[in-house]
């Protein structure tokens, strides 16, 4: 029986520390999940709690449609 | 009576009693705990058999109840405690939350939340998503009103005796908002420059972080956000406030209270002059602190803090006489403790011998004398003694040697200056002290010490030094320097009464008002020698009272600490059930054979990096860091961090307790994965992610964001099942499980969906129809009775289960998502409310109906209904109806003690 995932409270923690990786990881484009996670260099179920928290606040947003793979590509909400 | 009934809760059943009792006229008291009322349907997808939208059903209902002329509602409240008085009514004791934000200037539109800078789960998302420490509850709250969630006042910032926000910093630098970070530094301090590097830190102490690895370097975070703001604005960047008064202040010292003191009364508009007898402003922060600790440069920067907001410092001005400040308004004394106490020994004044203040005074005002290649005694065991030692060695001294009469243990310096100084190559010579110092044509020559031993505490709890006779020994030494320790002199002031004694002068403790109602006094000249942080926080106390002076109000000692009471770590450390291990340490330092050729600043400063880590070691132990972005960013300027709880007291004639269910913690079932497989989550999240408010933007795998294609149900997850503690069925889970499937379907139409249950139970009107038309969808229904979860190589989960319809073979089965359709617990919270009489439970421990046939809702104690799933679980139908019955049942009782 594998160890249990770190908590949600503190990842969710972490966010704000982590906005300014994940917008790093933005910054060439769009990505999926599992690309952003790459890119930060942490795990992606992690990423899921910074990426939609950011998205919830309006400064990330996802594709229209998902590609081929099932994974919908998110991108920086460009400041007005 | 105050109210013909209470109701407790305000999900579906408190709502919908609270409705019928107003509808049939009676007043209602309506209490939510939540910031909105709703409940649980608020938060759903749909509801079965119908598939009506949840939101379009409840959101109605919640206007209704808030706007409703005879229902008085209250959110962000709780009920803690019902007397049952003779008469058969009821004494209401209720807590109302504070919220810091003025629900009648909010107009609920975010701008709080887009600026906060804590990120907290979200309740009412089921831990699958983020919201901030402000935060409307939804988007379809009623009331929508933006509260601030504050578990107190996190124990850095309680335990500041300057009021710093430390939390708030953190916060601020965590999310890279360093300019930020130190506008907030400065609401409170006009020195941040130099608490950065020479206060003694009480905030890392009282840090939660302590209990885990060390502290966060809350210190050096400050210094960081000072420096970055001195380097980015070398001038300050706020000026004299808009509004000045006519009022005048005199300030005598410059020192870290007199400069805190002007600081805050400037800001509020008080034309205030600083008198400063030395040549340079500064006080101890100039001359007694080491420049390899605090850099003139950052007190000169610090100080143009003050200057800006147009506080003059007349330096060179020595006042010893309150007639000379006749023409100001109000006085704040503020003249430290600068003389140094003398040992009153022979040979005392022999040349080379220094005391400690002169010789740092000498060596930071750019006099240093020469000790190249001499053998340096220093006498005492404080920061002080180790700052002089220090500076010797760096004057050059080719032998400095510390001498305390006391142990190691009992040193007053502290543990990390001592280190300090040991590294540079100070030796130290304990349980010994000089009793003589002797000289050859009038210049220090010996130091005669004698050996101590040490006898019982003495009031200051240190073991007595007692001299042990026949120990006497000498040591050649040329230079020495006394640091036993710092004393004020107020003897020279020619009037002021009975104010200024020989040594301290008297004031208030609270006030800092002296005899002379005028004149305030506060720092080292009232307490002794403290710390700059100590003076820092005598005089903000100072201004805060001198302004009340002069604006005629009563000096209420209470009105100066406004905290909320510090969080307990205890309860920061239970949130958690574990905590990841995040290294708190550095080096900190530069090498000490380096740092002894010079006076350049020993500590190295956090590197961005280090700052962006550190902070984010912050547990957010008050949830609210206080970093006020939510004051700025707020158009209607409702964030009100002055609120406070309300305790209330209220009659009612009945009550209706309608506190709903609890959900299963599915963690209590590990065989099925949930919080250690990503793609394990439980129907709630699920009916969450199919919400038209849902945290993500579909349906979506929180393990990676992939679109699910292979969905399983695991019905009777908590229920139906003694091993833990629930062995009733929760009527509930078939048929939202099965209402989950078709919106599924709908959402996802490539998706499979299967269920594995033991028995659908679908007793309802169209719930069979529902259970056959999902089947007919294709929905997969297993009879199955699930074993265990296991996740793959790729986050897929192999789900296995025994085969009750087959020949009871275990069979594995593969699928990217797996719900858990949790089973519903009671809600216990109303069955310690009651004080003179016991509201009971029955077996199951759901509040106990005496007649559940001929008259439910009715409980054990007269004139209380339990309305809802507070009685049994049941649907939302159901409990429409329930909680009709137990609105006549307590409009009946009303009746009843009316006459």
């Amino acid at each position: 029986m594998s160890e249990l995932l770190r908590e949600p409270r503190e990842i969710m923690r972490d966010e704000m520390a982590m906005r300014r990786h994940l917008y790093a990881a933005l910054e060439d484009g769009p990505k999926t999940v599992p690309e952003i996670a790459q890119a930060m260099g942490h795990p992606s179920h992690e990423v899921m709690y910074w990426l939609m928290a950011s998205r919830r606040y309006g400064l990330v947003k996802e594709s229209r449609q998902p590609n081929e793979d099932d994974y919908f590509t998110y991108a920086l909400v460009e400041k007005e | 009576m105050d109210y013909d009934a209470l109701v407790v809760g305000g999900g579906t059943a408190g709502m919908e009693s609270a409705l019928s009792l107003g509808d049939m006229g009676y007043s209602v008291l309506l209490v939510e705990k939540e910031a909105s009322i709703g409940g649980t349907m608020i938060l759903l997808s749909k509801v079965f058999p119908t598939l009506d939208c949840a939101s379009c059903i409840a959101t109605p209902k919640m206007a209704a109840t808030f706007h409703h002329p005879k229902v008085k509602t209250l959110t962000s409240a709780e009920v803690t405690g019902i007397d049952k008085k003779p008469d058969g009514t009821f004494d209401v004791h209720i807590n109302k939350k504070a919220t810091f934000v003025d629900p009648d200037r909010c107009t609920g539109c975010s701008s709080c939340e887009d600026v906060c800078t804590v990120a907290i789960s979200d309740q009412f998302n089921f831990d699958l998503i983020a919201r901030r420490a402000v935060y409307i509850p939804y988007s379809q709250a009623v009331p929508k009103k933006a509260v601030i969630e504050r578990a107190g006042t996190s124990p850095c910032t309680f335990a500041c005796p300057v009021g710093i926000k430390a939390h708030g910093y953190v916060s601020l630098v965590r999310s890279g908002l360093y300019e930020e970070a130190m506008d907030l530094i400065l609401e409170d301090t006009a020195i941040p420059g130099s608490l950065g590097r020479a206060c003694y830190a009480p905030c890392e102490d009282d840090c939660t972080r302590c209990e885990l690895e060390s502290a966060v370097p809350l210190r050096l975070l400050k210094r960081f956000a000072a420096d970055y703001y001195y380097e980015k604005y070398p001038e300050p960047k706020q000026g004299p406030p808009d509004q000045l008064r006519d009022e005048k202040v005199a300030v005598v010292g410059s020192g870290p209270a007199g400069l805190s003191a002007a600081y805050d009364l400037a800001k509020q508009g008080y034309r205030v002059t600083i008198f400063e007898a030395d040549e340079e402003p500064g006080g101890m922060l100039r001359y007694a602190i080491p420049s390899y600790r605090l850099p003139n440069e950052v007190v000169d920067r610090d100080i143009k803090n003050v200057t800006a907001l147009g506080v003059e410092i007349r330096t060179g001005e020595r006042v010893r006489e309150l007639a000379a400040l006749e023409g100001y308004n109000a006085v704040f004394v503020a003249c430290g403790a600068a003389r140094d106490r003398t040992m009153g020994v022979e040979g005392e004044d022999l040349d080379g011998v220094f005391s400690s203040l002169d010789f740092l005074r000498r060596a930071n005002g750019g006099d240093p004398p020469d000790f190249t290649g001499r053998k340096v005694l220093v006498v005492g065991g404080g920061n002080v003694a180790i700052d002089s030692a220090r500076v010797a060695r760096r004057l050059g001294a080719a032998r400095v040697t510390i001498q305390y009469r006391r142990s190691r243990e009992e040193m007053p310096a502290f543990d990390w200056e001592i280190e300090g100084a040991e590294a540079e190559g100070i030796e130290f010579e304990y349980l010994e002290v000089p009793v003589r110092f002797e000289g050859v044509d009038g210049r220090l020559a010996r130091v005669e010490s004698i050996d101590m031993q040490l006898g019982e505490p003495d009031e200051s709890g240190r073991r007595r030094p007692i001299p042990i006779e026949g120990s006497e020994k000498m040591y050649d030494v040329e230079v020495s320097i006394t640091a036993i320790g710092l004393v004020s002199y107020t003897a020279d002031w020619r009037d002021g009464g009975g104010i200024f004694g020989d040594a301290k002068m008297s004031a208030d403790p609270d006030t800092l008002q002296t005899a002379l109602p005028r004149v305030f006094a506060g720092g080292d000249v009232v307490t002794g020698p403290s710390s700059i942080t100590h003076a820092i926080g005598q005089g903000r106390r100072a201004a805060h009272y001198v302004d009340r002076y002069l604006r005629g109000v009563e000096l209420s000692p209470q009105s100066f600490n406004g905290k909320l009471p510090a969080v307990a770590k205890d309860e920061v450390l239970t949130r958690q059930k574990a905590f990841r291990y995040m290294n708190g340490d550095r080096t900190a330092e530069r090498l000490p054979q380096e740092r002894i050729g010079d006076f350049e600043e020993v500590e190295l400063p956090l590197t961005e990096e280090e700052a962006r880590a550190s902070a984010a070691r912050c547990l957010d132990c008050g949830g609210c860091s206080e970093c006020h972005q939510c004051l700025s960013a707020c158009p209607a300027k409702a964030i009100d961090f002055s609120m406070r709880d309300e305790h209330l007291t209220v009659s009612a004639g009945s009550v209706v307790i309608s506190t709903g269910f609890e959900l299963f913690q599915p963690l209590k079932k590990p065989q099925y994965g949930y919080g250690r497989f990503p793609n394990v989550i439980t129907a709630m999240q699920m009916d969450r992610l199919l919400s038209p408010t849902r945290p993500y933007n579909t349906v979506l795998r929180p393990s990676d964001g992939k679109i699910p294609e292979n969905i399983a149900y695991v019905l009777c997850a908590g229920s139906r099942d003694c091993r833990v503690g629930n062995e009733l069925c929760s009527r509930v889970c078939c048929m939202y499980t099965v209402k989950q499937a078709q919106l599924i379907m709908g959402a996802l139409p490539l998706a499979d969906v299967t269920i594995y249950y033991i028995d659908v139970r679908a007793f309802g009107k169209g719930f069979e129809e529902f259970y056959q038309q999902s089947a007919a969808m294709g929905v997969y229904f297993v009879k199955g009775k699930v074993a265990g979860v296991d996740e793959g190589p790729n986050g897929n989960l192999i789900v296995r289960y025994e085969n009750i319809a087959g020949d009871g073979e275990v069979v594995e089965a593969e699928h990217d998502l797996v719900v858990l359709s949790v089973g519903m617990l009671p809600n216990q919270d109303a069955l310690g409310l009651f004080t003179h009489e016991q509201l009971k439970h029955d077996s199951h421990h759901y509040v106990h109906e005496i007649d559940e046939d001929l008259s439910p809702a009715r409980t054990s104690v007269d004139g209380v209904f339990a309305a809802g799933s507070t009685a049994a679980v049941m649907d939302i139908p159901d409990t429409i109806l329930h909680s009709s019955a137990a609105a006549a049942l307590a409009g009946a009782h009303v009746e009843r003690v009316r006459t």
